[in-house]
């Protein structure tokens, strides 16, 4: 038997290191049929703003090579619906339950954050400061240090659940922005979300993309997500949360060596629905036949030298 | 939105018992399965298909129609258009496929009133014959009446009228086929959709199940509008996952309230099938 547990916030213990990532979990019920989704660490939803949100109009979604690129633009079914006709049936699953939040405007997040502070069977917030694929969807905070540190504050008043800011790669310097969020009271960061991408149909001359750009997901983008969480892990103090590319147990081992505390399981559970299920069984049989008892003795345990 | 979907869902690697060559590019693969998959296997119903590969390249499953079924095999019908395709083409007897499935609507039952079965019409344009197929297929190996049922099917070329001859045994449950090619290599000259038109004149009866091309389907709502008839669409819009996660396949509709009210529908767990006067192109 390994021990699996981490705390990824202060307070918050998680049964194993493996929680799904935000759009790509649904909002769990529509994994029930496939395993028992008590059994993960826990689940972030697809992105809740206040109000329901319809997304981007054409093709939303293309494979390029070992990823995909998506420009489905935050369509969800607001906060409200969530809460009255997801979240009964996500407790009753017995999942821990983290919800993405994004909104227009600071005030947006910081009223999500309100509303959601002191709701039964909601563990902690992921702050999307880093959608590509609209205009407002945090992108604009999550390029900036100073607002997304101003962003994050602003959450921070607005309840006393563990926050999770979650980092974009399409900056220039992703440390400075993770210890300006840290500085302004973020209890742990996710990182990555997607990569700003394209894809074109050359012999139409356009965009397949609906939206034009989109974001790239998947294996292709695991080499860029180890590195930024390597670099933000040697950084700051509090826990990080590795995602990107993450198929099987192998890759969530190397980011858990990286440094990071915890995984999203993404675009491989399109792939397979039991990919997230199947990867905290690889991650315990693993560590069990390294004889490590304690997967906590197992993160950031990377040698600096080379191989 | 409220409960846990109820479809029994199947995960697995399903050997391929057989591979044929129906056309120049499309090929036809008979994948093991077990009773189980079968009984919840459905005209219109489809299922995600991938290869093992540990380089994740091509990444995501394909959808494909469920063509044919019987207790322990399902057949697909595969047309070599992409990286997925062509990889699940180059497969060979003996090869193994993942397998996800049955996923989606099907076609509604055939519609009975006070005993008279209204006209069944079923408009299949190219690969579209795969889905229409499976209704065909499904009243064949059940031998279930096929009366007052007719196929309008049309390809580029006959070479391109796959399944035909199969296609053909239904005709003793009373089956009745008209076939057109763009190039009039076989049947009348012109698309599908002509005949349709002229069918629905003296028919205001009918129902119809359509699938096919978006072009195709366009038109058909088209002319279903002017007619007034009853009918089905099976679209087959972009997937990433095939179970309603990750919002990737998404088509504008009509809301359910009414009012001309629209909203977004998820075409993989709310359809494939929907009512045509629900799409909006
Ligand atoms: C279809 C799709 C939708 C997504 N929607 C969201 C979202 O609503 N909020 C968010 O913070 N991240 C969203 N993401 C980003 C993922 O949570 C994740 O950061 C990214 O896909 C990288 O991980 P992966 O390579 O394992 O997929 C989405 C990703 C995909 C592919
Ligand atoms: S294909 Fe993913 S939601 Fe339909």
């Amino acid at each position: 038997m390994v021990d699996l547990t981490v705390e990824i916030a202060p307070g918050l213990i998680l049964k194993n290191p493996v929680l799904t990532a935000s759009g790509t979990f649904g909002y769990g019920r529509e994994y029930a049929p496939y395993f028992d989704i008590a059994k993960l660490g826990g689940i972030i939803t697809k992105g809740l703003s206040l109000e329901p949100k319809t997304g981007n109009p054409g093709i939303r979604i293309t494979e390029t090579a070992c990823g995909m690129l998506n420009a489905i633009g935050l369509e969800n079914i607001g906060i409200e619906q969530f809460l009255s006709m997801e979240l009964p049936l996500l407790r009753k699953l017995g999942a821990v339950v983290i919800v993405n939040i994004f909104g227009q405007e600071q005030a947006d997040y910081a009223a999500l954050a309100a509303r959601l502070d002191g709701v039964e069977g909601i563990s902690a917030l992921e702050i999307n400061i880093s959608c590509p694929n609209v205009k407002a969807g945090g992108i604009q905070f999550g390029t900036d240090p100073a607002a997304a540190a101003k962003l994050v504050a602003a959450v921070r008043q607005a309840t006393s659940l563990p926050l999770i800011t979650k980092l974009s790669p399409n900056v220039s310097d992703i440390v400075a922005i993770a210890q300006a969020v840290v500085e302004a009271g973020s209890d742990a960061l996710s990182l990555i979300n997607t990569l700003m991408g394209m894809a074109i149909d050359l012999d139409r001359k356009k965009p397949i993309l609906g939206n034009t750009t989109g974001g790239l997901s998947g294996p292709a983008i695991k080499p860029v997500a180890l590195r930024m969480v390597y670099q933000v892990a040697s950084a700051v103090s509090v826990p990080v949360i590795g995602i990107g590319g993450i198929v099987n147990q192998r890759d969530a081992l190397e980011f858990l060596l990286a440094g990071a505390t915890a995984v999203e399981i993404g675009t491989a559970s399109f792939i397979n629905p039991q990919s997230a299920a199947l990867i905290v069984a690889g991650i315990e049989n693993y560590l069990d036949r390294q004889g490590c008892k304690r997967v906590v003795d197992f993160i950031g345990s990377l040698e600096k030298n080379p191989a | 939105m409220a409960g846990i979907r109820c479809w029994t869902l199947f995960l697995f690697n399903a050997e391929i018992i057989d591979k044929q060559k129906l056309s120049q590019g499309i090929f036809r693969l008979r994948l093991k399965s077990g009773k189980d998959f079968c009984r919840a296997a459905k005209p219109g119903r489809f299922v995600m298909l991938g290869i093992d590969n540990s380089l994740f390249d091509p990444l995501l499953r394909r959808p494909f129609g469920l063509c044919r079924w019987h207790e322990e095999w399902f057949e697909v019908v595969i047309k070599n258009v992409g990286r997925g395709s062509a990889q699940l083409c180059q497969l060979e007897k003996g090869g193994s496929v993942a397998v996800h499935g049955p996923l989606g609507n099907g076609y509604p039952q055939q519609k009975t009133e006070e005993g008279e079965v209204s006209p069944l019409f079923l408009v299949a344009g190219g690969m579209g014959i795969a889905s229409i197929a499976s209704y065909i297929f499904s009243a064949l190996d059940s031998n279930q009446s096929l009366t007052e049922t007719f196929l309008f099917y049309g390809a580029a070329s006959y070479a391109e009228l796959i399944l035909l001859n199969e296609l053909t045994a239904a005709v003793a449950l009373g089956l009745r086929i008209k076939t057109i090619t763009d190039d009039g290599s076989c049947g009348r000259h012109g698309l599908v959709t002509q005949i349709l038109a002229a069918e629905l004149l003296n028919n205001s009866q009918a129902r119809i199940f359509a699938c096919g091309p978006e072009a195709m389907l366009k038109s058909v709502q088209k002319i279903l509008q002017t007619g007034g008839n009853e009918g089905y669409l099976s679209l087959e819009n972009r997937m990433a996952c095939g179970f309603g996660v990750c919002l990737g396949c998404v088509q504008t509709v009509f809301a359910e309230t009414g009012a001309g009210g629209v909203e977004t529908a998820k075409v993989c767990t709310q359809g494939p099938v929907f009512p045509a006067r629900k799409v909006i192109f």
